[in-house]
Order: structure tokens, then sequence, then C-alpha cells
């Protein structure tokens, strides 16, 4: 293929909007963009029209005179701001591409803000131009500077750090959560970014400024006391929360795919077993029987359907994984990133697979018309060739902006496998008309 | 005395309208850091102008993100081509910064015009490039030399205003296109509309009203809009300009340069809308045209009165706030609520000016307040302050409105329902009933327990109240 020098309709992000995520996992803490005004704005309309909950994201507001004298200024009157009006535990400064390309250096100005205003709330700066990389290394990123700024060795703590290390849903993160308390060690785990509440949050009397819930600053710094580290997803981004307490706090780090299909979680479920020695309760071993008699149900209806799967890497590998599992054919493989070790994971799950890195909709539209695609499986960006090709679409992932439910949608574990199977199944009984 | 606490900063720009006298409004000056404004930046605003246009290529030379953010998010219908709906980008990486974009677009250009041949391609400028300076004007210039179409830039670097800049500067890039190619129009009575974006369809409930008075629209600015329409309106006679923030600018040139009057009008509302008839065919000084005019008035009020009469009894008395991007759609719910029967309670805007503000003054009740550039902080004890029932304002707003248990109507672009024209109102009335008298509002927010009761336990109040003495235990 020649090289591209345009990208239509992208399958990316910028990595500001990948910090957002990771930010607003962490209890009281509000992400602010260092950059023009428009970012947030258009990052927070995303955002919400995905979670369909609203999404603060504050912005240092650079104008044309902070552009050409430095964004020092507007980026301290930012945090003051931010600080009064919302009274954060944290603060999670992202960079754009405005701010790097003029050369502000945040971590000092951040110094020299805490000096000014007598401030110790926590800010944690993140690089992310979104010039380079995409949403996913974004997200990385953030959390790897979470743990940057916030860990700290104290006294060993014994537990165990749950990182999710590529963007899924709050409902994911919620069943995770859960599948942890109801095995009996919820004190034993540290899971962070969690944003099971932030960003889907229950409608109460007088709601807070910043939505309850995400991991607490304590637990955050406590990470670097943890006895060991389990990573699910992020494994094709160069940056790694997990890597960073490796390396600096020798906490080893396993990192696994997300736990998305039957053998993926049967993955998860033998490593926390191994850390904990504590076997898996009844109740998922039920659902784990449930998941495999539903696949029974199905088979029939899958075998041999071809399915086009894109999005992000993570969930995509999860989702091409789970396909076979249940004899369909992963027909058409693509990810907005560049990665020859996505691509070697995807080949071998499937040997035909068509697969497409540093994709755009327009190439993976190409691909689709001649491939006799049955299905598609991936974010709702999808819908303009799912109408065009009248192919049934099953919406999964970021963003979903046109259907209710993103913040509900589970995809993990035996359960979020086994609802999986059946949306697929029933979207191709609809389409034809069974 | 303010009506809320606020940022430092902000206070001037929220007031509360008492007596007869104009509320004078601190506006259009650049965005508080860290206040969380609701506004966008100048490329947004370029894009939204420019983007209805149907068969242009719209390619944005920056990074990935301010294409990916913009991609077919707005609800501006076509009867026809759907170039618009793809969003094209550079999408210029860690090299492009360092050693300038400009191959790159040059490049782009070439390879899609070649691709999808549309009649003229708008090139965005995005921050950075204001930063390295690719220069956006040379490398069009030769684009469309070497390709004999149209490819214009669009100046629209993120950080140099607010929307108010980019529709400037859509504005100028439309102006490059108008006049450049010949029509006689079919009609004596020839009309462009201005900053009609065909939202939902908006445009094809009242084109049908103008067409049956004997008038031709040449060209839509921009919604359902096509390039060669564009090129030729010149040969209007008349600009109606509905949203005044994006196109006053545009219609100003157009009358300079070729000298077409326009007038400001809007499509919305009964009474907005017999005005807007009513001006074309007053401008026209046809007596024939007038009377269709009221013609089309009488009998489409008539038909749609009944459902209107239905839905004013449902919704009229709850009190409304309005939070726009523009000026001019707020000043225009303003006299549609009050033909539902509907208080304001509060009225804001992203980008208005001292005109605009002074305009809203005028219009609105005692009481009401008026806020320029509002944030969700701001907005939300506003929203409590003035006890609203419903917020009339975008997707941003709508879901903070519904944690606080207010009614919702989205009257941005990114709606799905036609609210201009007579039918419009009745979709508008009819939404507005929706989402007021849904039954979801009056679910119990707190589950009355036997046990748990939200001052205590049945049993600790019990216990309460006969330490108290005034109950018996057990009563």
């Amino acid at each position: 293929m020649s090289e591209s020098y345009s990208t239509i309709n992208p399958c990316n992000m910028c990595m500001p909007m990948g910090s957002v995520l990771a930010f607003r996992g962490v209890e009281g803490c509000m992400p602010l963009f260092h950059g023009s005004q428009g970012c947030a704005t258009y990052m927070r309309l995303y955002l919400a029209h995905h979670f369909r909950e609203p999404v603060d994201i504050a912005s240092s507001a650079l104008s044309e005179k902070g552009t050409v004298y430095g964004g020092s200024a507007n980026l301290k009157m930012g945090l003051k701001n931010l600080i009064i009006g919302y009274s954060p535990k944290a603060i999670g400064v992202a960079t754009t591409c405005l701010a790097e390309t003029i050369g502000d250096d945040i971590v000092q100005i951040i110094n020299e803000f805490r000096a000014e205003e007598k401030s110790n709330i926590p800010i944690i700066p993140v690089s992310t131009p979104s010039y380079s990389a995409s949403h996913e290394e974004g997200y990385a990123r953030a959390l790897q500077a979470l743990v940057q700024s916030l860990a700290r060795r104290t006294e060993p703590g014994g537990r165990i750090n749950l990182i999710i290390g590529s963007f899924v849903s709050p409902a994911d993160v919620r069943y995770l959560k859960n599948m942890i308390i109801d095995w009996g060690f919820a004190d034993g785990f540290i899971l962070f970014p969690d944003i099971s509440e932030t960003l889907d949050a229950p409608r109460e009397e007088n709601p807070p400024r910043i939505t309850e819930g995400g991991t607490t600053l304590e637990d955050m710094v406590d990470t670097a006391n943890s006895r060991c580290t389990l990573t699910i997803g992020g494994r094709f981004q160069s940056s790694s929360a997990g890597g960073f307490l490796e390396r600096e706090f020798r906490v080893p780090q396993t990192a696994l795919p997300l736990p998305i299909g039957l053998k993926d979680t049967d993955l998860f479920v033998s490593m926390l077993e191994e850390q904990t020695g504590i076997a898996l309760p009844e109740r998922y071993e039920a659902q784990r029987g449930r998941l495999l008699d539903t696949l029974a149900d199905v088979h029939k209806y899958l075998a041999g359907v071809r399915v086009a799967v894109y999005g992000d890497s993570d969930i995509v590998l999860g989702l091409t994984r789970f396909l076979c599992e249940a004899g369909a054919i992963p027909a058409v493989v693509a990810t907005g990133l560049r990665s020859t070790r996505f691509e070697a994971e995807i080949r071998a799950a499937s040997e035909d697979a068509l697969i497409l890195l540093g994709a755009d909709f327009s190439q993976i539209h190409d691909k689709i018309r001649n491939a006799r695609i049955d299905l598609m499986l991936g974010t709702s960006n999808g819908r303009q060739i799912s109408k065009k090709e009248g192919i049934p679409l099953v919406r999964v992932g970021l963003p979903n902006h046109d259907r209710v439910g993103a913040t509900r949608q589970l995809l993990v574990g035996y359960e979020g496998a086994t609802r999986l199977a059946d949306a697929i199944t029933n979207a191709l009984l609809d389409e034809n008309n069974l | 005395m303010s009506v809320i606490k606020t940022f430092e900063g902000r206070e001037g720009h929220i007031s509360q309208k008492t007596g007869y006298d104009p509320v004078s409004l601190s506006c259009s000056n650049e965005s508080l850091a860290g206040a969380v404004s609701q506004r966008a930046c100048v490329y947004s605003g370029a894009r939204v102008v420019l983007n209805p246009l149907t068969d242009a290529l719209h390619l944005v030379h920056g990074p990935i993100g301010c294409a990916s953010y913009t991609w077919d998010i707005r609800g501006s219908s076509s009867s026809g081509p759907d170039l618009y709906k793809n969003s094209f980008s550079t999408d210029m990486s860690e090299l492009d910064v360092v050693y300038g974009g400009e191959k790159k677009l040059a490049r782009a250009i070439r390879d899609l015009a070649e691709r999808f041949h549309p009649p003229a391609i708008f090139v965005y400028s995005t921050c950075i490039v204001g930063i390295i300076g690719d220069d956006l004007k040379a490398v069009c210039r030769s684009a469309t030399a070497e390709l004999g179409l149209p490819v214009i830039p669009v100046r629209s670097e993120g950080f140099r205003g607010n929307k108010n800049e980019g529709y400037k500067a859509a504005c100028n890039a439309l102006f490059e296109l108008v006049g450049t190619k010949e029509h006689r129009p079919a009609s004596p009575y020839a009309i462009n509309l201005l900053g009609e974006y065909n939202v939902a369809g908006d445009l094809w409930a009242i084109k049908p009203l103008f067409e049956e008075m004997g008038i031709e629209v040449v060209a839509t600015f921009t919604g359902d809009g096509r390039v060669a329409e564009i090129q030729r309106s010149h040969t209007a006679r008349l600009n109606l300009v509905q949203c005044s923030g994006s196109m006053t600018y545009l219609a100003k040139k157009m009358e300079e340069r070729y000298g077409i009057p326009y007038q400001h009008i809007s499509f919305f509302g009964l009474g907005d809308l017999a005005s807007a008839l009513r001006c074309a065919a007053r401008f026209f000084a046809d007596e024939s045209m007038l009377a269709k005019a009221e013609e089309i008035i009488e009998r489409e009020t008539a038909q749609v009165m009944p459902k209107i009469v239905y839905y004013r009894s449902r919704v009229q008395g709850k009190k409304a706030a309005i939070y726009m991007g523009g000026a001019a759609k707020a000043v225009s719910l303003v006299r549609a609520f009050e033909e539902l029967g509907m208080e304001v309670v509060i009225i804001g805007t992203q980008t208005g000016d001292r005109d605009d503000y002074r305009k809203i003054s005028c219009m609105v009740r005692d009481g009401t307040v008026i806020v320029d550039d509002a944030n969700p902080l701001e907005l939300r004890e506003l929203l409590a302050v003035q006890k609203a029932d419903l917020l009339v304002a975008g997707v941003k707003e709508r879901f903070f409105a519904y944690k606080l248990g207010i009614a919702f109507c989205d009257f941005n672009h990114d709606r799905t329902t036609s609210f201009e024209g007579y039918d419009g109102l009745v979709n508008f009335a009819q939404e507005l009933d929706a989402s007021l008298n849904s039954p979801v509002w009056r679910l119990p927010l707190r589950r009355s327990s036997p046990i748990v009761g939200s001052q205590g336990s049945e049993i600790e109040k019990t216990i309460e109240k006969a330490a108290e003495g005034g109950v018996q235990a057990g009563v």
C-alpha cells in the first residue's frame, strides 16, 4: 500500500483524551488541560456523549498572548481557580499540542505554583502532546504519571495492585471490584484507576461537584508498597504504571491481556488464585459454566460468521480471541495503533485475519467491502459503514455515541463474554429476520 | 450584589435584571482559566459553520484529535451528497511539527482531490500550525492553480480567540467562493438564507414557504449547502440572516461588495416565523406576495394551533433556563417560551456581545438572570437559585441538568428533531412536555424504608419522640 498523506475518519483520538479517563479514576481528581479552551470542551462533549454523564475538564484557556509569551500565568490561574471552584483532592495536568509546541515546562510551572500558593494538593503533570501516539498511550502515560507522582515507599503493605491498563467501561471495573469482594480479599487489593462510580454516577440529592468514587490517594501512595502488580491490558503501550512500580520500587508486575472471553478470563482468575491462594468463589464458577452453556447454545449461529473487529488495541485483541473461541471468524481486525506485537498476537489467534494497523475508517471500509463481512464489532464510529453496507453493528468500546448503556456495558469476565455472545447472536438473528 | 458566588473576575458576567434599566454585562473577553468554560475554540467555530456544505471536502491540517472530535457529530442533514460526513486530517506527527507540514499537506490535498473530486476543499488550520508557521495560504494557492478547484485556507488556529473568531474565519473562507459562478435566478425575487444550518432538516420546513411566496432561495449558508450555490449567491437580492453571531460578518461583506442588503430574522417560533416571511415580502414590496405570506401564516398557524394550545396547557407556568452558543437563538427562544406560556428565569450565551445582552435585557422580565460564558458550577447554582424547571442547551449541559433532576431540551446542532417552521414549534413544545412532565422526575430519590428513614429509622424516631415526652412509645 502506498504511503498515505491523510487520515480519513480517524480510528484514534489524541493523548489528552486518554489522560482524562485515567485521572477520573482517582478520588477527587480533576483533569486540567494546558492548552486552548477548545480541547477541553471538545473532549467534554465527546465523553458526555459516550458516558451520558457530565464530564468536567478544566483548561488553562491559552490565548494568543499566552501562546506568544508562555502559558505559565494561564496555567497557574487555571490551577488556582480549579482549586477554588472544585476543591479537588488532586489535579491531573495534561499538556496538549499547543503547550508542547510553545515549550512550556509544566513541571517547573507547577513547582512555582506550589511555592507561590503554598498549596499541597497533589498536582500530577503528564506530557500528552496530541501529535504523537494516541489516546491509548495518553491513558497509559497518565497512569504512569499518577504512580510516579504519588507512590511512596514506606512499609511493605502486602497488597496486590490491580491496574486497569487500558480503558474499559465503568461496568467492567465494577465487575472486577465485586469479584474481588466476593472472593473475600477486598482489603488485599489496590485497584486503579477506578471509574466504576466516577463515570457512572447514581442520581442523588445534591450531587457533589466532583463525582464520588475512585481510587483513594492513600491507596495510590501505597501502590509502592504492594507485593505485586497485576496489570490487565495496556500491553501495547510504551508507558506502564506497573512497569514503573517494578523499576522504581521492585514491585514485580505480571501483565495480562484484558479478561475478555473464556481463556483470557481463566488466565486472569488463575493468576489471582496463584497470588491469593484462595480458589475462585463458586458463583463465578457457575458463571463460567453458564458461559460455556451459552456458547453451546449459540455455536451454530456463530459458526463461520465473518466479523470485522475494530477499536482500541487491547479490546480488539480480546474480542478477536473470543470470536475464535465461539467459532466465528475474525475476518478483518483493525486498530488505530501501529504495533507489531499487537499484529503478532492477532496472527497467533487467527491465521487468516486481515490485520490493519494504524487504520482509519476509510481503510476499514475498503476491507469490509471486500471481505464478505456478516457483522461488525466495535465502536459507534463504524455506524456509517454499517449503514452503507447493510451490516449489523454490535457496539463495543469508546465511543458509543448513538446508543445508550455504554457505562453499563460489561465486556470482561465470564459474564461479560456471555452477554457479548448474546448480543452478537441476537444481532445476527435480527439481521436474518429470525 | 451578585446573584451567586463565583470566581474572582466572573462577577461582572452574571447579572439580574431589575427595573427598566438594561443590564450591562462583561462579555467578549477571554474565558477564565480553570473555570471550565462551555466555550470551544476558533477551529470549532469555523468547522460548525462550514461543515454543513455537503459536497465540500473538509481537511483538518493538524494532529488527529481535532478531526476525531468533529467527525459526523453534528445533526446537519443533506438531501444529497455526504462527503461532509467524513473527517479528513493530515494527522500531523512529531516530525511534521519539527520539519513543517506543508509538503504533507500539499500531497494530502492532491490525493484527496483525485480520490473524491470535490468542488472545493476547505483546509482548516489548528493550534500548532499557527505556531510552527506552515504557510497554508501558499499551499492552498498553488493547489488551487494545480488542481483547478478552489482550495481555501481557513484561519482557525484554536488559540486565536473563541468561536466568534472561527465564525469570521469561516465567513472569510465562504466569501472567497461567493461570486465565482454566474447565475441568473429564475425568479426576480431571489434571496439567500444565512445562518441556517439545516439541523435535523430544519431548512426543509422553511424553504417551501418561501417558494410558495414566489421566492427563489439561491443559496443557504450553509445547511444542506452546495459549493456551487455559494458561488452564485451574489445573484440574490436579499440576505436573510438567522444565526447573527456566525453570519452577520459575511452579510456585511456581501452588502459591501455586491450591494445585497440583509435582514435579521428567525424561523423558530410562530411570531418570529411570521415576521421572517413578512420581512421578505415587504422587502420586495410586492402586494400579491405579501398577501400570499399572510395566507401562509394564517393557514399554517391555524393548522398547528390546536397542538400548540394543547402543549401550552401542559407546560405553561414552568420556568425555563436558556444557555446557548449564540445570542440569536437565545432571543428567539425567549419569544417562543412566551408563546408557550413559560417564564424565562435564566438566559445565557457563550459568545454574546454587548449589543446582544442589551437586547436580551430589554426583552426579559424582572428577576431574570443574564449570564455570559457560564461554567457548570455557575449554571448549577443559578438553576437552583432561580428554581428552573427546564434547561435548554447542548449536550455538555444535558447530563448535569438530569443529575439535578431538571428537564432538558437540546437546542444545539446535535439535536435530531426539527424545531424550525410551524411543525418545528410543535416538535419543540412536545419535547418540552415530554421532559417537563415525565414521571421520572417524580420518582422518589430516596426509598422509603421500614427500618431506615431519611432522618434516622422509624424506631429511632419513635424513641426520640418518646424521650421528648410527646408521643407514647408504640403509638
